[in-house]
């Protein structure tokens, strides 16, 4: 349910912005009227509903979890944060239009993709029929940009940050497509040989950007940053100096550890936890030291019975029969500590505190 | 062989010569690089998933569209379809060839369809070893917009997947897909009409175990190549301007031969018939193709191609013994027939296989010779046969070079010792060999240098704010190369004219007898006219 109220939410959001867009100007990428809006925005709402699953995906075992209502409750208060976790959810929910753009262009979901009709003249003709059309990436990259980034009006260091992590998450994009190269020809030897390039799956742009994530760039920019001309320049200066491919924040993560309902932040308490997993990551082994152990919190067992399939007949899609089985799970959740031991636990606080402080 | 127009030429024609064939060589590349597109184009196509509720979709074939006005009921993923209750057996893959707004055109001379399936890794339903995919075809086309489909084939082929799973099989990586390789999947040989749709099914019988156990299918995806219209354009243009070019010497070619008093010897025949060979291939026949549907285009011209290879390899083979000078009375095509059978085998084999593949596409555009076991085994020995004969030719070749320039050195020394017309006999030998060795040398290297940056570089540079083709470059370059090659060769080894028969001695006739028809078949000109030639000739003096 909240899923879907957010694919609204988004939508309505990039619907209000693009009507209240005065700079806004209509190329031959985009008919006019609102047809346009309609064909390229539910493409452009389900790109960002990827996003998000995505991010969910790569933090489901860290602290910040990526949870809809801190990023929805940030945007409508204009408590909008400008931290790495900030930063990574605009850069892969701008990976997420372009990759889904892209993709529905493939389905021919869209008229003239990647084909520039002014240059040539006829619609679809001499630069098709002279020389084939460019990748399908192409247009995905430009309305991606232009729908994306027009959610930043603003002129401050928070827009020209959200502005450069967007461009980082199309390049995500582009860097992990893969080259793909056939050999054609006279008996099939190499005498021709055609490369195209190719998406890759979803889940490899948001491993990249995790990447990213974890090596972000701290932007300092002096106190007193505001709209004025000259804190502009500045701004565009300093932006301009750092990577297309390095996502920026201008401020620090707050404690994800602690619940914060001005921030919305939920705290690891009454979190799951992984532990003892077969084939685990080294990521995933820690998870419960991660999210309770260093929060000061307590590891809980807890068993659990649950219904799943199991002797199933698959076929490569849709229906299969299966049976309902029975099995007991265990699972590991952080709580509080006990109150007994009183003493203890306020030295592991003390402790704590000064491994934070480092 | 009887003195020719190289051993006669002044240095000054020679290198002007040399200047105007550098020219058009460099022109040809422009044309390619600067002028043309790119030779072939790449259109990916990501099949929409149609769900058909009919139960006797046999009789009629109802088309799905998958875009369109009269688009089929689609569903994006097969979760959708799991609620919906829709059995793999209603789900019909459709693919709209060419993208929207955007039309096929028959100068796009061919139609290559590659496969590659998007399969998910789930833990109880994996992909099993040596898995085969079962797809049930059918191609049809339209010529506008509001016509009825009508079927142009229909095929149920057999394609074993080969797929690898990088991550752990965990249940963590549920979801993610295989890395499965490329499939081939159809290839016309000509492109005739406008619109092409594909509806492709992957029907499973439990019983016969078909589609089973090939994971679980998240979407299909077809990569399209063609080859570009304005690379055709250009590629023709090339074609009709180089056939006159060639005839022309060809003709001109046959009536010195013809004007000489003695029959034509066995290397002037050779280089005749290399010079009909390079027409037969330049003839533009292609031109039919834009008017007429004629599918076999593709598998002539692979013809073509085969008969002026296997045509040049005999002629390297018939000059380098024509030029042995070991006191052999050659001059007939039979001692050379040890040499010249590896080429003619190896060239039927890769007919043969020519011929299984494209041939077979001709009725059946699906097919494909990789598809099954046998046809995999029978490829590769055809291939591999293929392979041996060229190197069993290239150790004869590289072989008779080696004896070519083992006697010229014997021959250098005896040199002062000879009378004029001996040794103009020889040095004129010497100098029409070396000549040819290098012209070819070059040719080949160019060819292999260009072949090789082909296969590596991303098919165009930058170049200054131009943007230069370099895989267009390549074709139009070397086609022109060895067009020039067979141009100049036919031009420079054509019979001289000019006769000095009075030169020779009847004492030198009468005492040398071992040499006679080898020297009655040189008529040179007493003064060594090219620089080049008289240092080749100082050189084998000293």
């Amino acid at each position: 349910m909240f899923m879907h109220l957010e694919v609204y939410y988004y939508a309505f959001i990039l619907m209000a912005h693009m009507k209240t867009c005065c700079g806004w100007s209509v190329n031959n990428f985009l008919m006019t009227g609102p047809k346009a809006y309609l064909i390229y925005s539910s493409s452009v709402a389900a790109g960002a509903q990827s996003g998000i699953e995505e991010c969910k995906y790569q933090f489901a075992w860290d602290r910040w979890k990526c949870p809809e209502r801190a990023l929805q409750l940030s945007t409508h208060s204009g408590l909008r944060s400008a931290n790495r976790e900030t930063a990574f959810f605009h850069a892969i929910s701008s990976a997420g239009v372009m990759y889904t753009l892209t993709r529905n262009c493939s389905l021919g979901d869209f008229d003239n993709c990647g084909c520039d009709d002014t240059r040539n003249g006829q619609r679809g003709g001499q630069g098709w029929l002279w020389g084939g059309c460019s990748d399908n990436v192409g247009f995905g990259e430009v309305i991606s940009k232009q729908f994306v980034d027009a959610l930043e009006t603003g002129q401050d260091a928070r827009a020209a940050m959200n502005l450069h992590n967007n461009e980082v998450g199309r390049k995500a994009v582009k860097g992990t497509m893969q080259r793909t190269c056939k050999c054609h020809g006279v008996s099939g030897s190499c005498t021709t040989q055609t490369c195209w390039l190719q998406l890759p799956e979803f889940r490899e742009v948001g491993n990249y950007l995790k990447e990213k994530y974890h090596r972000a760039v701290k932007v300092d920019l002096l106190r007193g940053a505001g709209n004025s001309a000259a804190s502009r320049g500045a701004i565009a200066e300093t932006f301009n100096s750092i990577s297309r491919k390095e996502l920026v924040h201008l401020e620090d993560s707050p404690d994800y550890c602690l619940e914060n309902r001005t921030l919305g932040l939920p705290g690891t308490e009454g979190r799951e936890c992984l532990r003892k997993g077969k084939n685990l990551s080294k990521w995933e082994k820690r998870t419960c030291k991660r999210l309770c152990g260093d929060c000061g919190l307590a590891v809980e067992e807890r068993r659990a019975e649950t219904v799943s399939s199991c002797n199933c007949k698959f076929h490569w899609c849709c229906a299969v029969k299966c049976e309902q089985c029975r099995k007991t799970v265990t699972k590991y959740y952080c709580v509080k500590r006990s109150k007994r031991v009183k003493n203890d636990n306020a030295s592991r606080r003390k402790s704590y505190r000064l491994k934070k402080k480092h | 062989m009887a003195g020719a127009i190289i051993e006669n030429m002044s240095t000054k024609k020679l290198v002007i010569l040399g200047v105007i064939l550098m020219l058009f060589q460099a022109f040809s590349f422009m044309v390619g690089g600067l002028i043309a597109p790119s030779p072939t184009a790449a259109v990916s196509y990501l099949a929409t998933k149609c769900v058909d509720n009919e139960k006797t979709h046999h009789k009629n074939p109802k088309w799905f569209t998958p875009w369109g006005p009269d688009q089929c009921s689609k569903i994006k993923d097969f979760d959708e379809a799991m609620v919906k209750k829709i059995e793999a057996n209603n789900i019909v893959f459709a693919i709209h060839i060419p993208p929207p707004n955007t039309e096929m055109s028959t100068w796009f001379q061919f139609l290559l369809l590659i496969l590659h399936f998007d399969i998910a890794f789930k833990i109880q339903n994996q992909i099993a070893d040596g898995a085969s995919i079962t797809i049930d075809v059918r191609l049809a086309y339209r010529d506008d917009k509001l016509s009825e489909w009508t079927q142009m084939a229909h095929s149920v082929e057999q394609r074993k997947l080969s797929c690898n799973f990088t991550a752990a099989k965990t249940i963590e990586n549920e979801g993610r897909l295989y890395d499965c390789d490329l499939l081939p999947f159809m290839e016309l040989g000509s492109v005739a009409h406008k619109y092409y749709l594909l509806n492709v099914r992957l029907p499973v019988n439990e019983r016969k175990k078909v589609n089973i156990g090939i994971g679980e299918i998240n979407d299909m995806r077809l990569v399209g190549i063609h080859q570009n219209g304005g690379f055709t354009k250009v590629w023709f243009a090339m074609k009709t301007f180089l056939t006159p070019s060639v005839l022309i010497i060809m003709i001109w070619y046959w009536k010195r031969i013809t004007q000489m008093t003695r029959p034509p010897v066995l290397l002037e025949k050779v280089i005749f018939a290399l010079g009909i060979s390079m027409t037969f291939i330049n003839i533009p026949v292609e031109w039919f193709s834009v008017g007429f549907d004629w599918t076999w285009m593709l598998l002539f011209g692979d013809i073509r191609q085969g008969i002026f290879y296997a045509m040049l390899l005999s002629f390297w083979i018939i000059f380098c013994g024509e030029h042995l000078m070991d006191q052999t009375e050659r001059n007939r095509f039979s001692v050379y027939w040890k040499q010249v059978i590896p080429i003619v085998f190896g060239s039927f084999c890769l007919f043969i296989f020519d011929m299984c593949e494209r041939g077979v596409q001709l009725k059946n555009p699906f097919y494909s010779i990789w598809a099954s076991d046998v046809g995999t085994e029978l490829a590769m020995a055809f291939i591999i046969v293929a392979g041996i004969c060229a190197c069993l030719y290239f150790l004869f070749l590289c072989f008779m070079v080696f004896q070519v320039f083992r006697n010229i050195s014997g021959k250098r020394s005896c040199l002062p010792a000879m009378t004029k017309a001996r040794r103009l006999h020889y040095e004129g030998l010497i100098f029409r060999f070396k000549f040819l060795m290098l012209v070819t040398l070059a040719c080949a290297a160019m060819t292999v240098i260009f072949f090789i940056i082909s296969q590596v570089s991303e098919g165009h540079w930058l170049w200054g704010g131009h943007t230069v083709q370099v895989n267009s470059a390549f074709f139009t370059g070397i086609y022109g190369m060895w067009n020039l090659y067979v141009f100049a060769l036919m031009f420079l080894y054509a019979p001289s004219h000019k006769r000095y028969g009075d030169e020779q001695s009847s004492a030198d006739q009468a005492g040398n007898s071992g040499e006679d028809t080898q020297l009655t078949t040189t008529i040179t000109h007493v003064d060594g006219p090219t620089e080049i030639y008289k240092m080749t000739g100082k050189e084998a003096q000293e």
